[in-house]
C-alpha cells in the first residue's frame, strides 16, 4: 500500500510540474496500449492484449496486434482496459453550482418547452467535466429538468471545446410523467393534494399530446409548408414520427402503471423510461412492454418507510431479472464520477458484475442507438477507453489513462491540482 | 436558598435519564476481526459479555447461554460511527435566532425513525444527532446509539457521552441573517455574533461566580443575577464542558473560529464538513482541532465549489484527526464505501480509511474510551460484513449494539416500522432522488429560505 | 420544483375565500321557564357507575338535586317530566377543551415578526398569566353541540401557543361567563406548540424556553420571598406577570395540564416533569398505550382523547362481511393468484388496521393496567363522541369504567366530587337523559340539565337523499359555510330555463359575482360547481346539498382543502 502512495504522489508531482507551466491539453495521435487485460464487454476478456487507437477509432484489438511505428506505446502490463463508461442521466454541463441560479441552466420556465436543447447550453469548460472523465466516465446523457416537457436531452462525450465536438449522436425529448409521489422530506402536500395535482397534470399531458398529434397530421398533410410557427409542437414531430425517443421520467409505482398505459394508448414508437425508482413493483409489465430503462440513482433511500432497506440497490437487478433492458444513471452533476460505484452497488445487490458492467457501457449505447460507436472495445468503434489498475467498480481502483474520441486526456482536474498544492502546503504553519 | 441553588445546578446540566438499556451475551466465531487499533486477525472469535467485549482470541469456548454467531469468511469490525447526521430527529433547526445554544436536539429524538434501522443496515451503530446550521450558534446535540426497536427516546441516548453543540459559519447563517434583515449577513458578522455571545457569557459567568461567593458570607443579602439558559449553556462551553462541532466550509472562516476559540480558551473543537480544511490543515493540526468531512461532496453551493475529494487524505497526512460523515439518511447507509474513497483519493491504508468511520469520529465525540475499536472492555457495537468492508462488493450482514443484534440481513422483514401512521395511504411514495437539497443541515429552515430566495 | 412552494399561498387564499365578517349568532328570545323545580319520574337512574335504580324519580330545585330515589315526594311547584323508559345519568365532564372559548382578537396575527428571535410574549405563545374567563362566550355554538352528546361541564383553557394560560371548570350553560364558572384556575395549561415563524419555532425551542422560564421563576420567587421578609437595603424585584404565573406551579398548588397526544410528546413532557418537578396532568392522550409504566411512575393524572382515527372506509358490518366472504369463496376458484403488489398491500393494510385497534383499545388498556383516567374532547368533533365511546367499549373498556371516566373520575381530579359527577342529593343538577342506555348504538340524548336548567334536544332526522323527490330550487338562497376560521355568508341565485338550471354566486370576498360552471339537480340533491378567483388565486369549489323545503344542508369542498359544512335558506320572494 505504501508503495502505491509513493507512486501516486510522485506521479502527481510530475503532472503538477506540467500543470504549472500551462493547463495541460489532450493529445491526439496513434496509441498502442500493450500487454493489458482487456474487458471488451461484448467479446469477452483478452489477457495480455493490445489495443491500437488511430484517428479517434479503435483500429485493432487482440493478442497478435502489430504496433504501428508512429504509435505512442503505453505499457499496460498488469493493468485493465475498459470501454468508457456511459451515464444514462446527468445534468453535467448544465449545472455548475447547485444552489446558484446563475450557475444553473437546466430548468427553463414553462411546463411545455421541448424545444429547449441541452446541447445548446452545455458548458464544455465546466470544472465538473475533468473531475468526471478522469474517473473513466467518458460519455453522458445530460438532460434538462423542471416542467412536464422541460426540453431535449443530449448524449455527449466529455471532451471538446464546443458542444458540437462533444455530441455523441443521440437526442431525446424529456418528459416528466405526472408524479403521484412526494418530492422529498419537505413536500408536505396531503394525499388528496397530490392526487389532485396528478389529475390536473394528466389532463394537461393529454391536451399537449393531442395537439402534438394534430400538428403532426397537419405537418404531414402540408408537407411542412405553411404551418404556423409553433416551436413546441415542432419539437415533438421527430418523436411522433419515431425518429427520436421520448425519455419519460417516471418513478412511483402507480405512475409507472399509468405511463405504460399512456405509452400504449398513444402508440408512441420510441420510449425510454428514466428513474424508475419503483420499477421493481412492475418489472414484469415493463419487460412485457419492451421499454428500456435508465435506472437510478442506485444509492438512494427507499421510497417508502415500509420498503425493504436495500430496494434501491436491488432495483436494477430485479428489473433485469424480469427481462427489462437496464442501463444505469447517477442523476448527478458534480459527482457523475461515482457512476462505477452506483454500478458496483447494483452488481452486489443482485445485478451481478457482468450485467452491471454492461449497464454502464453497451446497454446504454444500444438504448441510445449508438452501439455501433460506443459501449464496447471492438475494432471500428470510437476510441473511448480507459486504463486502470484493477476492477473499476472497486472503490480504491485508480484510473490511469482515459481516451475520448481517441484523444488522450490529461489526468488532471481542479481536485487533483488542489491535492498537489495542499498535501504539503508551502509555507506551512510558519511563513518565515 | 442554598438548597435551591444546588437544585438548580443539578437540573441545569441536562438530566441524564437512566433508561433501561438491553445488553447481550454473544460469541462471534471465526471471523476476520478488524480491531482498527490493534491489528486485524483472521479466524478469530469475539466474546461479548453483558454488552461489552470481554475477549478477542482464537477458539474461545462458548459459555452457557450465549448466542453464537458464525462469522466464518466474514469480516468483523467495530460499529461505524457517524459524527454528523440528523436522523432520529423530529426537528433540527431552531432557525428563529442567530444564537440558540439553549435548545437541544436530545429533546427532538425520534426512536421510530426508519433511518435508524437503515443506518444499522449499513453497519452504523452510533451517530451524532446534530442541530442544523441555520444559525451561528445552534443547539446542543445528542450522541445516540442505534438501539432500534426501543419505544423510549431516552434509550437512544448514549449514556454519559459528552455534551456537544453545533456552531455554523458561512452561507447558511448569513443567508438567514439576510432573510430577516439582521446580523449576521457576512462572515464578519458571523465572527461578531459569536464573539458577542461568548463575551456576554463570560460576564454572566463572572456575575454568578461573584454572587455564589458572596452568598457564602454570613448575613449576605442581595439579588441573584437573572438566570438565562442561553448564557448558562454558553458559559459551559467556555468552561470546557461542551465540545463545539462547527459547520464550516471555507478556509478563512475555519481560521476565524480557531482564533475565537483561542481567545476564549475553548479547546474542544471539531469542524464539520470543513471542505476547505485541507487549505488550513497545518493550523487545524496545531490547534488540535479535528475535522469531520464528506468523502466527495462539492459544488452544490458556492462555498464548496473549490473543494477536493482529497480533503480527508490531506488532513490525515497533516496530522488532523479526521472522520468521514454522512449528514444524510442516504449516505449513512454506506459510510464504509465513503471511507473507501479515501483510498482512491489519497491512498490511505485500510486501517487509516476505516479509522475515519470508527475510532476517529469516536474521538471527535469524546467517546473513544467506549466505542470505535474492538478492544476488551469496550461496548460491543459490532458490524459484520460479507467481504472486506472497503470493497464495493461487501454487504453488511449483521449489526450489534451493546451485544444485541439490531440488524440481521437474513432476518430482515421488509416492513421494519415500529409505529404505523393510521392515516397512511399505502400508495404514495417519497422520491428522495428528486429532493436535490444536499445540505440536510438546513432542514426545516430550508422551506423558508427557498421561499425567500427562490433557490434550490 | 419552485412551483411546489406556492401551496402555502393557496392556503392563504382559502382564508381569503371564506374570511368574511363572522355571522352574529341569531339570539332567539326565549321565555324563562315557569318554575325552577323539576321532577323527572319513573326513570332508570344511573346515579354513578354501578349504582342503578329503576322506576325512580329525581327532584331538582334551585339548580341542585334535591332528592333522588323511589317513591319520593314531588313538590307541588315542580314541572313534571314523565321519564318513563328514559335513562338518566350524571352530566358528563370534559377534561379539557375549548368549548365556549373565543380566540383572542390578535390571535390571527402570524406575520413574521421583525426580529423573529425576539417576538412579543403573545406572539411567542407565552401567556401563562391569561385567565380563560374573559374569553368565555355563553352563546358559543360548541356548548350546544357538547350538551347534545351529554356533556354538562368542561375544563376549558384559552387558545394560544406553548403557554396559553389558566383553565377553569365551567358549566356548559349559563347566562354569563361568570355564571358558568364552577371552579377557577384549575390548571396551568401547557403545550409543546412552537410559535409560527418566530422563537421558539421548534419543539426543542419550546422545551428550552420552558426550562428557562421555570428556573427564572424559581429564582425570582425566592428573591421576592427574601425581599418581602425584609425590604430594607435590597433591590426592588420587578414585577413579571409571566414568571409570577409559574409561582403556584412551583409551589405545587396548581397542576400543569400538558397536552400529550403523540407518544413522543408524552415522553418529552415526562422528561420536563422529571427535571422541573411539577405536578402533572396529561391531556388528550392518543398514543399512550405503550407508556403506561412511565405514566404511572410520574404520578400524573390522565385524560385520554375522545378522538380516534377513522375506521377504514370499506370496513363493513359483521353481517355484510360474512356475506362478502361467502361470495368471495365462490369467486376465488376462478380468480387469478394475487400479485406481489396486492399481497404486500394486504399485509400493510392489516398492519394499519392492527394499529388503529391500538388507538381504539387504549382506554381498555389503561383500565386493565389500573390507571384511572378521564376523557378530553380537545380535538374530537362532538358528534363523533358517542360512536367513539362505543368503539372503545367494543375494544374491551367496561361501560362502568367509561361512565366513570365521563363523570366521577374527572369530578375527583378537579376536586369537585362534592358538586359534580354523580346523581346524589345536594349536587349540582347536571343530568343527561337518553332514550336508551347511553352506550347503546341507537340511543339519543333527549334532555340535558345544566345547573338545573333544562335543555331539550331536538331529535331531527336528517333529510335523506331521495332521487325521486321533487323540489323547487329557483330563487335566492342565503348560504352559510362553516370553516375552521368561522362562518361566512354568500348569496346564491338559481334560475331555470327550460330544463336546465343556472346559478350565480356573490358576496363576501368574491370581487364580483361568479357564474356556476355546473348546476345539477337529482331528486332533492343539488350539486353546484364554480371557480372562484381571489387575488389571482383560482380555486375550484363544489357544493353538494340536500334540499328540504326552503332549507338545505350539505358540504362545500374546495380543491385540496377538504370540505366544510354548508347550510342554506331560501329568501322569501319579494
Amino acid at each position: 500500500m505504501k508503495k502505491k502512495i509513493q507512486f501516486l504522489v510522485s506521479a502527481f508531482v510530475l503532472i503538477a510540474f506540467v500543470a504549472q507551466a500551462q493547463n495541460p491539453k489532450a493529445k491526439s495521435g496513434t496509441f498502442a496500449l500493450t500487454h493489458a487485460n482487456i474487458e471488451t464487454v461484448t467479446k469477452g476478456v483478452i489477457t495480455d492484449g493490445t489495443i491500437i487507437i488511430q484517428k479517434g477509432k479503435i483500429t485493432a484489438v487482440g493478442t497478435t496486434v502489430t504496433v504501428p511505428s508512429d504509435a505512442t506505446v503505453i505499457d499496460c502490463k498488469g493493468k485493465w482496459i475498459y470501454p468508457g463508461m456511459i451515464d444514462g442521466g446527468t445534468r453535467l454541463g448544465l449545472l455548475e453550482i447547485g444552489q446558484i441560479p446563475q450557475a444553473s441552466d437546466e430548468d427553463e420556465s414553462g411546463q411545455v418547452v421541448p424545444q429547449m436543447k441541452a446541447l445548446s447550453a452545455i458548458n464544455p469548460n465546466s470544472a465538473l467535466i475533468p473531475v468526471t472523465r478522469i474517473s473513466g466516465v467518458t460519455t453522458v446523457i445530460t438532460a434538462p429538468g423542471g416542467g412536464m416537457f422541460p426540453g431535449t436531452a443530449a448524449l455527449i462525450n466529455l471532451h471538446g471545446y464546443v458542444p458540437d465536438q462533444m455530441f455523441a449522436g443521440f437526442e431525446g425529448v424529456v418528459m416528466n410523467f405526472p408524479n403521484q409521489a412526494r418530492r422529498g422530506f419537505y413536500d408536505r402536500r396531503t394525499d388528496e393534494d397530490i392526487k389532485k395535482d396528478v389529475e390536473k397534470a394528466t389532463k394537461q399531458m393529454n391536451d399537449v399530446w393531442d395537439k402534438a398529434i394534430q400538428y403532426y397530421k397537419l405537418d404531414s398533410a402540408t408537407k411542412g409548408k405553411g404551418l404556423i410557427y409553433y416551436p413546441e409542437m415542432t419539437a415533438f414531430l421527430p418523436v411522433i414520427r419515431g425518429e427520436q425517443a421520448l425519455m419519460i421520467e417516471v418513478n412511483a409505482a402507480n405512475d409507472i402503471k399509468a405511463a405504460l398505459k399512456w405509452v400504449a394508448d398513444k402508440k408512441i414508437k420510441k420510449v425510454i423510461f428514466t428513474g424508475v425508482a419503483e420499477g421493481w413493483r412492475f418489472a414484469d409489465e415493463i419487460a412485457k412492454a419492451k421499454i428500456p430503462v435508465l435506472v437510478g440513482p442506485t444509492l438512494e433511500e427507499p421510497a417508502r418507510d415500509y420498503d425493504r432497506y436495500d430496494k434501491p440497490y436491488a432495483n436494477a437487478g430485479l428489473l433485469k431479472k424480469a427481462g427489462v433492458k437496464v442501463a444505469l444513471r447517477t442523476s448527478q452533476a458534480e459527482n457523475v464520477r461515482n457512476l462505477p460505484y452506483y454500478a458496483g452497488f447494483a452488481a452486489t445487490y443482485g445485478l451481478g458484475r457482468e450485467e452491471a458492467m454492461k449497464a454502464v457501457t453497451i446497454v446504454p449505447a444500444e438504448i441510445f442507438g449508438v452501439a455501433d460507436k460506443f459501449g464496447s472495445i471492438e475494432v471500428g468503434k470510437v476510441a473511448n477507453v480507459f486504463v486502470c489498475d484493477g476492477d473499476p467498480f472497486e472503490t480504491k481502483t485508480n484510473i490511469l489513462h482515459v481516451f475520448i474520441d481517441g484523444w488522450q486526456m490529461p489526468m488532471v482536474s481542479r481536485q487533483t491540482l488542489l491535492y498537489e498544492e495542499f498535501l504539503k502546503r508551502d509555507p506551512g504553519l510558519n511563513k518565515n | 436558598m442554598k438548597k435551591l441553588i444546588i437544585l438548580l445546578i443539578v437540573s441545569i446540566s441536562f438530566s441524564q435519564v437512566q433508561a433501561q438499556v438491553e445488553h447481550g451475551n454473544v460469541l462471534i466465531k471465526n471471523g476476520t476481526v478488524i480491531t482498527i487499533t490493534k491489528g486485524t486477525f483472521e479466524n478469530t472469535d469475539v466474546l461479548v459479555k453483558d454488552g461489552k467485549v470481554s475477549q478477542i482470541a482464537k477458539n474461545i469456548a462458548t459459555p452457557a447461554g450465549y448466542k453464537v454467531i458464525d462469522a466464518t469468511n466474514k469480516f468483523v469490525m467495530p460499529g461505524i460511527i457517524d459524527a454528523h447526521s440528523h436522523i432520529a430527529l423530529t426537528g433540527i433547526n431552531e432557525y428563529s435566532n442567530a444564537i440558540t445554544p439553549e435548545v437541544w436536539t436530545g429533546d427532538e429524538l425520534n426512536p421510530f425513525d426508519i433511518s435508524i434501522y437503515r443506518a444499522l443496515a449499513g453497519g452504523v451503530t452510533v451517530s451524532h444527532a446534530l442541530h442544523g446550521s441555520a444559525n451561528s450558534i445552534g443547539g446542543e446535540s445528542e450522541t445516540i446509539k442505534h438501539r432500534y426497536g426501543t419505544l423510549d427516546m431516552n434509550v437512544l441516548r448514549m449514556e454519559n457521552a459528552p455534551r456537544t453543540i453545533k456552531f455554523a459559519l458561512g452561507e447558511n447563517p448569513t443567508g438567514h441573517g439576510r432573510r430577516d434583515g439582521l446580523q449576521p449577513q457576512t462572515r464578519m458578522g458571523v465572527e461578531f455574533v459569536i464573539r458577542e455571545a461568548f463575551s456576554e457569557a463570560k460576564q454572566y459567568m463572572e456575575a454568578w461566580d461573584k454572587y455564589n461567593k458572596e452568598k457564602l458570607i454570613k448575613g449576605f443579602r442581595g439579588a441573584p443575577p437573572t438566570y438565562s439558559l442561553r448564557l448558562e449553556t454558553l458559559a459551559d462551553i467556555l468552561k470546557g464542558n461542551i465540545i463545539v462541532h462547527c459547520h464550516s466550509y471555507r478556509a478563512d472562516e475555519i481560521n476565524m473560529l480557531l482564533k475565537i476559540c483561542k481567545d476564549f480558551g475553548v479547546k474542544r473543537l471539531v469542524f464539520q464538513h470543513v471542505n476547505e480544511g485541507f487549505k488550513v490543515a497545518p493550523e487545524l493540526a496545531a490547534a488540535g482541532a479535528m475535522a469531520s468531512v464528506f468523502s466527495d461532496w462539492w459544488a452544490y453551493k458556492l462555498e464548496v465549489y473549490y473543494s477536493t475529494a482529497y480533503n480527508a487524505a490531506i488532513l490525515v497526512r497533516n496530522g488532523v484527526v479526521t472522520s468521514i460523515n454522512s449528514d444524510s439518511g442516504e449516505l449513512i447507509r454506506h459510510l464504509y464505501h465513503e471511507a473507501a474513497k479515501t483510498q482512491k483519493y489519497g491512498g490511505l491504508s485500510d486501517d487509516e480509511a476505516l479509522s475515519l468511520i470508527t475510532i476517529n469520529p469516536a474521538k471527535q465525540l469524546g467517546i473513544d474510551n467506549r466505542v470505535g475499536s474492538l478492544e476488551v472492555g469496550k461496548d460491543a457495537d459490532i458490524a459484520i460484513f460479507q467481504n472486506h468492508p472497503l470493497s464495493i462488493y461487501t454487504i453488511p450482514m449483521m449489526t450489534l449494539v451493546d451485544g444485541v443484534v439490531r440488524f440481521d440481513r437474513e432476518k430482515d422483514a421488509d416492513d421494519m416500522r415500529i409505529y404505523v401512521d393510521p392515516k397512511e395511504v399505502v400508495d404514495i411514495p417519497t422520491l428522495h432522488a428528486q429532493d436535490r437539497s444536499h445540505d440536510n443541515c438546513l432542514r426545516d429552515a430550508e422551506k423558508l429560505t427557498v421561499k425567500m430566495f427562490g433557490i434550490n | 420544483m419552485k412551483k411546489f412552494y406556492s401551496y402555502p399561498f393557496q392556503r392563504w387564499a382559502l382564508v381569503m375565500l371564506f374570511c368574511w365578517p363572522l355571522l352574529l349568532l341569531a339570539q332567539d328570545d326565549v321565555l324563562a321557564p315557569v318554575s325552577r323545580t323539576y321532577a323527572l319520574t319513573n326513570a332508570t337512574i344511573v346515579q354513578a357507575p354501578g349504582r342503578k335504580i329503576e322506576a325512580a324519580t329525581i327532584v331538582i330545585k334551585n339548580g341542585l338535586i334535591q332528592s333522588v330515589g323511589k317513591g319520593i315526594s314531588i313538590p307541588p311547584e315542580a314541572i313534571i317530566i314523565k321519564a318513563d323508559s328514559l335513562f338518566i345519568y350524571a352530566g358528563f365532564i370534559d377534561g379539557l377543551s375549548r368549548t365556549g372559548v373565543n380566540k383572542a382578537k390578535d390571535d390571527a396575527n402570524k406575520d413574521r415578526p421583525k426580529d423573529p428571535g425576539n417576538p412579543t410574549p403573545e406572539r411567542a405563545g407565552i401567556t401563562p398569566q391569561y385567565d380563560v374567563r374573559p374569553f368565555l362566550n355563553p352563546a358559543d355554538k360548541s356548548m350546544e353541540e357538547m350538551r347534545g352528546v351529554g356533556f354538562t361541564a368542561a375544563h376549558v383553557v384559552p387558545y394560544g401557543g406553548m403557554l396559553p394560560g389558566n383553565g377553569s371548570v365551567i358549566l356548559l350553560g349559563g347566562s354569563s361567563a361568570d355564571a358558568m364558572i364552577v371552579s377557577n384556575k384549575n390548571s396551568f395549561y401547557s403545550e409543546l406548540t412552537p410559535a409560527e415563524r418566530a422563537y421558539p419555532a421548534t419543539v426543542m425551542g419550546v422545551m428550552a424556553k420552558y426550562r428557562d422560564l421555570y428556573r427564572q421563576a424559581t429564582l425570582t420567587k425566592n428573591y421576592q420571598g427574601l425581599y418581602a421578609s425584609n425590604r430594607s437595603g435590597l433591590e426592588r424585584p420587578t414585577s413579571d406577570r409571566i414568571l409570577e404565573a409559574f409561582y403556584p406551579v412551583i409551589d405545587k398548588r396548581q397542576p400543569v395540564f400538558f397536552k400529550a397526544e403523540k407518544v413522543l410528546e408524552l415522553q418529552r413532557i415526562l422528561i420536563l416533569q422529571k427535571e422541573l418537578g411539577f405536578t402533572l396532568t396529561l391531556i388528550n392522550l392518543k398514543e399512550g398505550w405503550d407508556m403506561i409504566p412511565k405514566v404511572k411512575a410520574s404520578n400524573a393524572q390522565v385524560f385520554l382523547s375522545l378522538e380516534l382515527p377513522e375506521e377504514k372506509k370499506d370496513e363493513k358490518k359483521a353481517d355484510d362481511k360474512k356475506k362478502d366472504e361467502a361470495k368471495k369463496e365462490e369467486i376465488k376458484k376462478e380468480e387469478k393468484p394475487k400479485t406481489a403488489n396486492e399481497l404486500e398491500k394486504e399485509v400493510l393494510e392489516k398492519r394499519r388496521a392492527d394499529f388503529i385497534a391500538k388507538y381504539v383499545g387504549q382506554a381498555a388498556t389503561y383500565q386493565k393496567a389500573g390507571v384511572k383516567f378521564g376523557f378530553s374532547a380537545l380535538t374530537v368533533k362532538s358528534k363523533d363522541i358517542p360512536a367513539n365511546l362505543r368503539r372503545m367499549i367494543a375494544a374491551g373498556l367496561s361501560e362502568d369504567a367509561a361512565l366513570a371516566s365521563l363523570t366521577t373520575i374527572p369530578a375527583e381530579i378537579f376536586g369537585l366530587s362534592d358538586r359534580l359527577g354523580s346523581i346524589d342529593n345536594g349536587k349540582i343538577a347536571n343530568l343527561v337523559i337518553s332514550d336508551k342506555p347511553y352506550f347503546n348504538e341507537k340511543a339519543k340524548v333527549r334532555y340535558v340539565f345544566v345547573d338545573g336548567v333544562l335543555y331539550k334536544q331536538e331529535v331531527t332526522e336528517e333529510k335523506k337523499a331521495d332521487p325521486n323527490a321533487k323540489v323547487e330550487i329557483e330563487g335566492t338562497w342565503s348560504v352559510t359555510t362553516e370553516i375552521p376560521q368561522g362562518k361566512s355568508e354568500t348569496s346564491l341565485v338559481i334560475k331555470k330555463e327550460g330544463t336546465t338550471y343556472s346559478a350565480k354566486i356573490s358576496g363576501g370576498q368574491l370581487p364580483q359575482p361568479v357564474d356556476a360552471s355546473s348546476v345539477v339537480l337529482e331528486g332533492n340533491v343539488l350539486k353546484i360547481a364554480y371557480t372562484a378567483t381571489i387575488n389571482g388565486q383560482t380555486m375550484d369549489v363544489k357544493m353538494e346539498v340536500t334540499i328540504d323545503g326552503n332549507t338545505f344542508k350539505g358540504k362545500t369542498s374546495v380543491a385540496a382543502f377538504g370540505s366544510f359544512p354548508v347550510e342554506g335558506k331560501k329568501e322569501p320572494k319579494l
